[in-house]
């Protein structure tokens, strides 16, 4: 038997033991097989093309929606006053009736891109389809 | 002169060939595990609501990057770009052809909406209209069974 113990021959043994060591391997080997098929994870959004000053009347004003956070991370459902977590109510309530779920977003270029992020994720989280991003070039209308 | 007797049959598992190629493995993933990861390697913003986006993770997917000191890089490629001004021309170079014309933009948590807001632009005048933020989704979120 090569167990044997306590045999008359069997001296201390030379070999690695190498149980604790192919835990750890199979242990990391899990790890890295686990991490590699992370897919990717996104907010859809969309850069709406400026109104046609000449051929088109421009939207119905009373019906689009914009969120605009102002610098010191204030927020706007269009003049109204609002903040991070009653953005998510006031949108669900305000489209309740609506059929066609569009908002836009305008953000202060000093703001930090997660602010802005985080707004479109509550819009998305009060089931918005279409988020709309509103930019300087936009409203200069090129 | 009397043969010498072979050693007497070992019962245990020869794990040596095992550990080697455990280890080939272990190295392999190691190795492939930072390739993955498209574009430059951007602190994202975690999301509640995130959907899932296959098509980010193609090959030829158009990643803009945005780091938080204001840098914009355009994968594929990995270019490192002086503005968001050139992203016109060179997206257009890689819409045409496409049907999905999805661009998707990686920005830094931290980065200054400016600089997305000037992507965007620049985006539209490519001829984007549909753009993918991508960001991450936080695990405590997760549903149990949700892979």
């Amino acid at each position: 038997m090569a167990m044997a113990v306590g045999g008359p021959k069997s001296g201390p043994r030379c070999d690695i033991n190498m149980t604790p060591m192919i835990d750890i391997l199979l242990v990391l080997l899990i790890i890295f097989m686990v991490i590699t098929p992370l897919t990717p994870h996104g907010l859809e959004a969309l850069a709406p093309e400026p109104p046609d000053k000449k051929n088109q009347p421009p939207p119905d004003q009373d019906r689009t929606v914009v969120i605009v956070i102002d610098k010191d991370k204030s927020m706007h459902i269009n003049n109204e006053d609002t903040d991070m977590d009653k953005l998510g109510p006031r949108l669900e309530q305000i489209f309740k009736t609506r059929a066609e779920r569009v908002v836009f977003v305008k953000g202060d270029p000093d703001l930090e891109y997660q602010t802005v992020a985080r707004a479109i994720d509550i819009a998305k989280g009060a089931q918005i389809d279409k988020v709309g991003l509103m930019t300087p070039k936009l409203e200069a209308g090129n | 002169m009397e043969k010498k007797k072979a050693p007497p049959p070992v019962a245990d598992i020869n794990v040596t060939p095992m550990v080697d190629v455990m280890l080939v493995l272990l190295i392999i993933f190691m190795v492939i595990t930072p390739m993955l990861t498209k574009g430059v390697s951007v602190d994202k913003v975690k999301t509640k609501n995130p959907i899932t986006m296959q098509a980010a993770d193609k090959e030829d997917a158009i990643l803009i990057s945005v780091t938080r000191n204001g840098s914009v890089y355009l994968s594929p490629g990995n270019l490192k770009l002086s503005g968001a001004d050139q992203l016109p021309e060179r997206v257009r170079d890689l819409l045409t052809n496409r049907v999905d014309k999805t661009t998707y933009i990686v920005a830094d948590a931290r980065a200054r909406y400016s600089v997305v807001e000037d992507v965007v632009d620049n985006l539209r005048a490519a001829g984007v209209s549909e753009i993918g933020l991508i960001t991450e989704e936080p695990h405590e979120n997760k549903k149990p069974g949700e892979k």
